[in-house]
């Protein structure tokens, strides 16, 4: 467990680092939050499933039996094998059973996290970098630029992130040497989630952008000749940190969600290289034949991690208000 | 008189939700009521409920008289007379007789028409009297009065009123929305994409075998949606069911399954005429496929048992040709298929100096044949059993015709259904060099002279015998350049309520005068 | 004030514009809409001639231009699929999508206020930890598989609800209904659980902390202190003070269930406009892909406008600053 307190703690740190005027009660804070999460069942709880589920990902070839994405080594003979119950065919047993192409469940899921995560995190934290920066400079800048990027948000939003994932599969397609199209897919998808991702960053930054921008402290920085990134940067930032961070954890689970969304309405990983959001798709295809683990154990898997990465963000909402105590 | 006592039953029941409204859901809505617009399974099978052709294909698909009551050959094969149909009557009450024949003829004939390549061998029809017409070919055509059973007559009056002469595909007309055929149902009711309704039309001259008062049609394209309406009796009917689904449904209480097979063979293609490989890690080197043993290689490293055994649930057959055993025409002397024998390719692999394997594009769709993407997927590890790495990549048909038009892939999936149930169909498409009307479907490119010195030979053949030699010479042909590889016929698994009695046509069409609620 | 608005209805109306632009470009990527329009005996002479028909082979601007003449004149154009005018079709479906969306919309109020009251007056309790926690499953599995395990269960198991479609309607001038009938309602049930989980949770979180925040306020203490009931204070004080924040935020999730619900009629069947939607792309049908988009994106800047314009009228210093609610 102290892992995760260290994790979260080493996230502080790093805004702590900063020379700010108020890096004495950032760490004050920081012991706080400590505090809370040590008292905190729920958030223990959560950030062990979670941990557990990220290091299952990142070491997935070193406890995956096989290696799913290797058409080579699968026998479709061994499709459809119950979990636990040896292979009419084959005689070989699976602990978590096969899907339809003979592949082990328990590998896929291990590898389509990897993927799935991969996709989330990435596609989160381009969100963040672009909503942040638009959101920073929207509020501090005001003007025709705000204006501008306010309605580029509204544009944003029109958009239902499948067709976003549509258009950009359609460009990518295009300009993307052949070699490299296998992979494309993946980026795909991080762009697509991470550009219907983007407009609550940016609202939530400018939002608090506009009150800090008023404060003593900032014109106070103004006055002394400081630049205007600077300023963003330096003293803004640190200080609407806290809501950005809320959201991203929520929106992390969102994002793996929502692959799992664009995967069922055609748009998604390729089916050699399944997410885990591809596995439900496909999975839920074997709800009424029978053949339940295909679905169940992804789905089951999908839930424990977008739950507990909500929880923890729920968590830390409550965690990081100052005027919940 | 059956049907009069009925319409009288219905009449005296009054309401139309009695006991007898049949409810089905298919994938996709038929997308015209004009039946000379599109030409696609969902559209025809479903309009061939309304109207109805010169000939009609039975239970067992064997053409048989429908407006027409008989047709004989005209001299030395100059073409066909038909004899009509007296006191058949349009739903509207017009009478049909051999003016609206002409007019079908010139509409469904004519640019705007979809249709019209069924005409293609027409050199001119002619009214010989109010009941008899005749049609000449530009050559003897053996197999024209089968290749018409799709083309439904439509009331030349009615189309004049309603200012719907010729289809319109691009702005619609009155005939996109209404139907006036002389079938045995009319269509009463039409909210495109949601729900088509259909009523017996109680003067049809035929002898009613159904017992439906009411049919009513809703797409469902989810296929878990689809069942799950089948299994909780809000549909009586459901085409497709998934196949994974279709033992557990069968098995379940108030269901069943029906199961056939479809005339569409599932193969594989390779681009022919590519002089250079386009995708994977090989892209820009020579390609392979050119060579036959590669070919060969690739159609012996398949196990289509295997596929069928898991991912088709044992609910399809292999296919050794292009069309399936149930056409005419299917060559009996090629009736052997290639068996998976990974040596064999292997060695193959090895004398075309490709011992190490290669890498290469596989497209496939992944909404247009059963579980087409999960095929191709098989196909993907049984090719990498024997060295070569097929880079797969699925995409919606909206997005897959066009890719193989402009020549993206290497290998591809390709399924095909003889519109004329006729071995010739498959040639004439896919196998002819592109040219013009012929090879319209040849992706690949492949090209042989004696497949194109035979094809017309075939089309104008008159002597039965003869024109089969023919046919087994060119599946022969097929079968030694492996031009396709063949992999299985689809089957067609159908669900319906226990208390639904149907009747299923290798083409997919359900016909509403077959069915009967009990 | 005036020119406060003016400016912001011409923003607006840029906005749309810009939508369109990005709509159009997009359309050559979704797919090509003549294989849908042409059978099995289509030769490459009617692919061209086709595409020449509808204007295909133009560049995607001169295509949107076209759109936009044909669109200032009311006319939406012609679905390639259903050969029919855009707006007609448009029309049909949007009753049920409204119809839909507002059952959802009053489910997640209902139970959502609900809820955010109860967990907060009880924050440590055991009902609200595990209300918290249960409710964060709708969120932690796509609204897809919901819909379609809530169908499993309560259609195909229990068969005590439809499975797809909106049951039996009844066209009241036009607007066809399916509140006045019971299969209707019934058949409401399912889709709007399914679309309006997501914004239920959220509303619950939402009211749950401004309640805490409220309950926390010297007005409540003092309220408190003067021995007023609990229940009087939890609801005449501190819930009417949560509502405005909520209300402004379900205004801005109104078009979230717009959109979302094209997964949830996509998996019901429900005869929507997200459904025409889905199958539009299906069958690239451009026309009413486009009619689509800038019918959502209207709804979108008219609701931003209202909000930025209630904002305005309340408080001017507020004009710039609606940060408030993502």
């Amino acid at each position: 467990m102290s892992d995760a307190s260290q994790g979260a703690s080493r996230h502080t740190d790093a805004s702590a680092e900063k020379p700010t005027p108020r890096s004495r009660f950032g760490r004050a804070w920081e012991s706080d939050f400590a505090w809370k999460f040590r008292h905190s069942p729920v958030a223990i709880i959560a950030s062990a499933v979670a941990l557990l589920i990220v290091l299952a990902a990142i070491f997935a070839p070193l406890i995956a039996p096989v290696d799913p994405f290797d058409p080579g080594a699968l026998n479709l003979m061994n499709g459809f094998t119950p979990p636990g119950t040896p292979n009419a065919f084959t005689g070989e047993t699976f602990l978590l059973g096969t899907d339809d192409q003979g592949r082990d469940v328990f590998s896929t899921i291990l590898y389509g996290l990897r993927i799935s995560l991969f996709v989330g995190v990435s596609a989160v934290l381009f969100a963040m970098v672009l909503g942040v920066t638009l959101g920073l400079i929207a509020g501090y800048v005001g003007g025709w630029v705000d204006t501008i990027i306010m309605r580029i948000a509204d544009i944003q939003l029109t958009f239902p992130s499948i067709l976003v994932a549509m258009l950009i599969f359609g460009i990518a397609k295009g300009v993307t040497p052949v070699e490299y199209r296998d992979q494309m897919a993946i980026w795909v998808l991080i762009l697509a989630i991470g550009l219907s991702d983007w407009v609550q960053f940016a609202r939530v930054v400018r939002g608090a952008t506009l009150v800090q921008a008023g404060r003593e402290y900032v014109q106070a920085a103004r006055l002394i000749g400081r630049k205007g990134p600077a300023i963003m940067l330096r003293h803004i930032l640190p200080n609407v940190l806290s809501p950005v961070l809320v959201i991203a954890t929520i929106s992390l689970a969102l994002a793996i969600i929502a692959e799992a969304t664009l995967s069922f309405l055609g748009v998604g990983a390729p089916p050699t290289q399944p997410s885990l959001g591809t596995l439900i798709r496909i999975g839920q295809g074997f709800l009424f034949s029978g053949e339940w683990w295909i679905l169940f154990f992804p789905a089951l898997t999908l839930l424990a991690l977008a739950l507990s990465v909500n929880l923890l963000g729920d968590w830390l909402r409550d965690a990081l208000n100052p005027r919940l105590k | 008189m059956r049907f009069l006592t009925m319409t009288l039953t219905a009449l005296a029941l009054g309401a139309p939700a009695a006991a007898e409204t049949f409810r089905w859901a298919g994938q996709t809505d038929p997308q015209t009521l004009d039946p000379h617009a599109v030409s696609s399974t969902p559209v025809l099978g479903f309009l061939n409920n309304a109207y109805e052709g010169l000939v009609r294909r039975g239970q067992d698909m064997t053409i048989e008289p429908a407006l027409a009551t008989g047709w004989e050959p005209i001299g030395d094969g100059e073409g066909w007379r038909f004899t009509l149909r007296e006191g058949v009557t349009f739903h509207d009450g017009a009478t049909f007789d051999a003016d609206d024949v002409i007019f079908s003829y010139e509409r469904a004939s004519s640019e705007q028409s979809d249709v019209s390549s069924w005409f293609a061998p027409v050199s001119r029809v002619e009214k010989v009297d109010q009941y008899t017409v005749d049609i000449f070919t530009s050559a003897p055509n053996p197999i024209f009065p089968d290749s018409i059973a799709n083309w439904m007559m439509m009331d030349s009056g009615w189309a004049e009123e309603n200012d719907t002469a010729r289809p319109d595909k691009e702005q619609g007309n009155h005939a996109t929305l209404n139907a006036n055929g002389t079938g045995a149902f009319r269509v009463t009711g039409r909210e495109p994409g949601l729900e088509t309704t259909l009523a017996p039309f109680d003067d049809w001259w035929g002898e009613a075998e159904h017992n439906i008062t009411e049919a009513i049609f809703t797409p469902i394209q989810n296929p878990a949606t689809a069942v799950a309406a089948l299994i909780s009796g809000d549909v009586d009917m459901i085409n497709p069911v998934p196949i994974q689904d279709a033992e557990r449904l069968d098995a379940r209480e108030g269901v069943k399954v029906i199961k056939g097979i479809e005339a569409r063979v599932i193969m594989l293609g390779v681009g022919h005429d590519h002089s250079q490989l386009k995708f994977g890690a090989d892209a820009g080197e020579p390609n392979p496929f050119q060579d036959v043993r590669v070919r060969r290689a690739v159609a012996q490293a398949i196990s289509v048992p295997a596929i069928l055994q898991t991912i088709m649930r044992g609910n399809a057959e292999p296919a050794s040709q292009l069309v399936s055993p149930a056409m005419r025409g299917f060559s009996e002397p090629n009736a052997e298929g290639v068996t998976q024998d990974i040596e064999s390719a292997r060695a193959l692999l090895d004398e075309a100096n490709y011992g190490d394997g290669f890498s290469f594009g596989l497209k496939c769709p992944n909404d247009r044949y059963l579980n087409d993407e999960a095929v191709c997927q098989a196909i993907v590890s049984m090719l990498a059993q024997v060295g070569l790495e097929a880079e797969l990549e699925t995409m919606p048909v909206r997005n897959y015709w066009p890719e193989l038009r402009e020549d993206a892939f290497d290998m591809f999936l390709l399924g095909w259904s003889p519109g004329t149930f006729d071995a010739e169909h498959p040639i004439r498409f896919l196998v002819a060099t592109p040219e013009g009307n012929l090879g319209t479907w040849n992706f690949g490119g492949f090209s042989n002279d004696r497949i194109d010195e035979i094809l017309p030979m075939i089309q104008s053949e008159i002597d039965d015998t003869r024109r089969q030699e023919l046919l087994d010479e060119a599946a022969a042909i097929i079968q030694d350049e492996v031009a396709y590889v063949p992999l299985y016929v689809q089957p067609l698994v159908w669900g319906a309520r226990e208390s639904i009695e149907l009747v299923q046509r290798p083409d997919d069409f359900f016909i509403l005068r077959w069915v009967r609620v009990n | 004030m005036l020119a406060f608005v003016l400016r912001r209805v011409f923003q607006s109306i840029i906005v749309l514009l810009v939508v369109g632009l990005v709509a159009f470009s997009m359309f050559t990527f979704v797919g090509d809409p003549i294989d849908n329009m042409l059978g099995q005996e289509r030769t490459q002479a009617d692919i061209e001639r086709l595409r020449q028909q509808l204007g295909l082979d133009q560049p995607f601007v001169v295509q949107y231009w076209n759109f936009l003449q044909n669109a200032a004149q009311g006319n939406f154009g012609v679905s390639y699929r259903q050969g029919r005018p855009v707006s007609e079709i448009l029309l049909e479906r949007a009753p049920a999508t409204l119809e839909l969306a507002a059952v959802s919309a009053l489910f997640a109020m209902a139970l959502g206020i609900g809820l955010g009251v109860f967990t907060a007056i009880r924050r440590d309790g055991v009902a609200s930890n595990l209300i918290m926690s249960i409710s964060l499953i709708g969120v932690s599995l796509p609204t897809f598989l919901i819909g379609i395990l809530l169908i499993w269960v309560f259609a195909v198991e229990l068969s005590w609800l439809p499975s797809f479609g909106r049951g039996e309607v009844v066209q009241v001038g036009g607007w066809s209904t399916g509140f006045l009938t019971s299969s209707g309602l019934k058949a409401l049930i399912l889709p709007a659980i399914t679309l309006g989980l997501y914004q239920m949770t959220l509303i619950m979180r939402l009211v749950r902390s401004e309640m805490l925040e409220v309950l926390r306020q010297d007005y409540i203490r003092f309220a408190r202190a003067r021995g007023l009931r609990e229940r009087a204070v939890n609801f005449r004080h501190a819930l009417k003070n949560t509502l405005v924040p909520v209300i402004t935020v379900t205004g801005l999730q109104l078009g979230a269930i717009i959109a979302f619900a094209i997964i949830t009629e996509t998996v019901f069947q429900w005869p929507g406009v997200g459904l025409l939607f889905i199958n539009a792309i299906q069958f690239v049908d451009i026309p009413v892909m486009a009619a689509y988009l800038m019918l959502i994106s209207v709804m979108f800047v008219g609701i931003n406008l209202i909000v930025d314009l209630l904002y305005f009228a309340i408080d001017p210093r507020l004009r710039a600053g609606r940060g408030k609610g993502h």
